[in-house]
């Protein structure tokens, strides 16, 4: 009996010392300087936005966010070191490409899709044209391997900002560890760009009553929700986010040379849709579409005025609009124009917290 | 004092050599030995040639079994098994006591729920090379090579082969009978697998397909279990 009692004890005390000993691994080694848990920071969505949901396993913080920042802006992430996420998605053009059609990667490749603004995405549920990332988090490696892109591989991100003299420290601050993984630089990238909000354009103060619309802008509001004239209103929905979320064929082609979210979801009824984008800051983000075919706001009203495609995938709501062809007056498009700019927002583009740091 | 004696039973059981650690051994296998990558082999008795390169896939949700029930279930049970890495081939699994299986169960990729959460970290980060960049989702199992039955550039064939959704799900299931010990060796002819594929005309799958499903499901055959 007193041996069991000796081998009960002896076993415990291996438990006790097994213990502790993971609690070491998981704790940061204090020897590498600055253990100050990072600041927690709250995004609060603007008011008449849905509220934001931030998942569990990211949460914000200062030193997330600003390290995210640094990284946004950083060529690192490229494998010549010359292009950064910032390189074709630039704060006066609503983070989107300077009116470039098809960006241009590392290596002089050209892009196929028009670069989307990087704006307002602590909603969205998808991401890249064709939804093929689920979160925010994953997007961020995409462009960093696309070869006609930034064409790095991670594993060689991942060593360059090991090996970096400042990006060790700044992780560390962010979350608790000096190791950067991949996982790490996805969250961190992420932080920043839930903060990307644009929620301060003409249309906010007039809702907020702080300023009146003319009277175009407001007849071009009417337009845009009236389901015989402009029908906008259906997918990029009046009010905070100006978009359905969803995935959509605008009737743009018969003939899909970009099958879209067909492939990433290899269901036929959605060979030719694409992302429904946000309308804020439409004024700045030309070229429109998917493939940036439209340069200017008057083609894309001509499109869903008189030029559309209806074919078995295009959304219900534009074949719905068939035998109404050339509803929309020159005088009416005009007016919708005047309202699209009112979701202009200057202080967006110019605010110094998404600048280059 | 109860509590005291059923530990110390437990404990003197375990003393007498009831397994509390058993080692899975995934062993690739090329015409009945170790696969070597960029040997040279040959195809089913024929003069074409064929080598591999690269020669990955996860092994995911180990499960033990005796007969139908199920005894023990590893946790965060994520394996990615590369031929370039013996040191991934040996996956050790603690058990509790008392766990005495004949079957072991396992997955041959990732699980849907864990694919449409996106990229995560040790044998799941994406570095390793097992993430699409274009869309969220893991390659469960590569293979690329060369064979002069491949009329691609360089005579590569390259196989990475995925997908999680509805009819495209390449996730597959294997179980099979073992002996009650410590070690056990999980053979995969690749040989075997090979063979079922048409080289002249097929030499790449790089994205969910229909041709991903037929070609994972041909998988199942290729395992077998020895000492």
């Amino acid at each position: 009996m007193k041996k069991s009692i000796i081998i009960i004890f002896i076993v415990f005390a291996i438990i006790i010392i097994a213990c502790q000993k993971d609690r070491d691994i998981v704790a940061p080694d204090p020897i590498l300087g600055n253990d100050t848990p990072a600041t927690p920071y709250n995004l609060v969505a603007p008011i008449g936005f849905p509220p934001i949901k931030i998942p569990a396993t990211n949460p914000m913080t200062l030193e997330g966010i600003a390290l995210g920042r640094k990284l946004f802006y950083d060529p690192i992430l490229s494998l010549d070191n010359t292009q950064a996420c910032a390189s074709c998605h630039k704060q006066n053009f609503s983070f989107t490409d300077s009116n470039t059609t098809y960006s241009k990667g590392i290596t002089g490749a050209i892009g196929v899709r028009n670069a989307m603004p990087i704006m307002n995405l602590a909603w969205e549920k998808k991401f890249f044209w064709d939804g093929g990332a689920a979160t925010l988090e994953d997007q961020v490696i995409g462009p960093i391997q696309n070869p006609i892109e930034m064409h790095e591989t991670l594993t060689n991100v991942i060593s360059k900002l090991r090996n970096h003299a400042e990006y060790p420290k700044l992780f560390k601050r962010a979350f608790g560890t000096d190791s950067i993984t991949t996982m790490l630089l996805m969250k961190a990238v992420a932080q920043f760009e839930r903060t990307i909000i644009s929620a301060n354009s003409k249309y906010d103060k007039y809702v907020r009553g702080e300023l009146d619309l003319s009277a175009d802008e407001l007849a071009g509001k009417e337009l845009f929700i009236d389901q015989a004239k402009g029908d906008c209103n259906h997918c990029h929905i009046l009010g905070s986010t100006f978009t359905d979320f969803d995935f959509k064929n605008n009737g743009l082609d018969s003939v899909f040379k970009d099958m879209g979210r067909y492939n990433i979801t290899l269901n036929d009824a959605d060979k030719g849709k694409f992302k429904t984008p946000t309308l804020r800051n439409i004024e700045l983000t030309a070229p429109y579409m998917h493939d940036g075919r439209f340069t200017t706001l008057e083609q894309v009203i001509d499109h869903y005025n008189s030029n559309f495609i209806v074919t078995p995938t295009t959304d219900v709501n534009i074949a719905l609009l068939d035998k109404l062809r050339g509803r929309i007056t020159p005088i009416e498009k005009t007016q919708l124009i005047a309202f699209l700019k009112t979701l202009t927002d200057y202080d967006f583009i110019t605010n110094l917290n998404f600048k280059k740091p | 004092m109860k509590k005291p004696i059923i530990f110390i039973l437990l404990f003197i059981l375990k003393w007498n050599g009831i397994i509390a650690q058993v080692n899975v051994c995934f062993n690739p296998m090329f015409d009945g030995s170790k696969l070597v990558l960029n040997k040279q082999y040959f195809i089913a008795n024929s003069t074409d040639s064929i080598q591999i390169e690269k020669f990955k896939f996860y092994v995911t949700n180990i499960e033990l079994f005796n007969n139908d029930q199920l005894l023990f279930k590893e946790k965060n049970s994520f394996h990615l098994i590369d031929a370039a890495d013996s040191t991934t081939f040996n996956l050790m699994i603690n058990l509790e006591p008392n766990i005495n299986f004949n079957q072991i169960k396992f997955n041959i990729g990732i699980d849907s729920i864990t694919n449409y959460a996106g990229a995560m970290g040790g044998d799941l980060d994406p570095t390793k090379g097992m993430y699409w960049t274009w869309q969220n989702g893991y390659i469960n199992f590569k293979i690329e090579g060369k064979s002069n039955l491949s009329i691609a550039k360089s005579n590569n064939f390259v196989f990475h082969l995925g997908g999680y959704q509805n009819t495209f799900s390449t996730l597959q299931t294997i179980q099979l009978p073992v002996q009650y010990l410590s070690v056990f060796k999980i053979n995969m002819a690749i040989d075997k697998w090979i063979n079922e594929i048409d080289l002249t005309k097929q030499n790449h799958i790089m994205s969910p397909s229909k041709e991903s499903v037929i070609l994972s499901n041909k998988l199942s055959t290729i395992f077998s279990v020895s000492k």
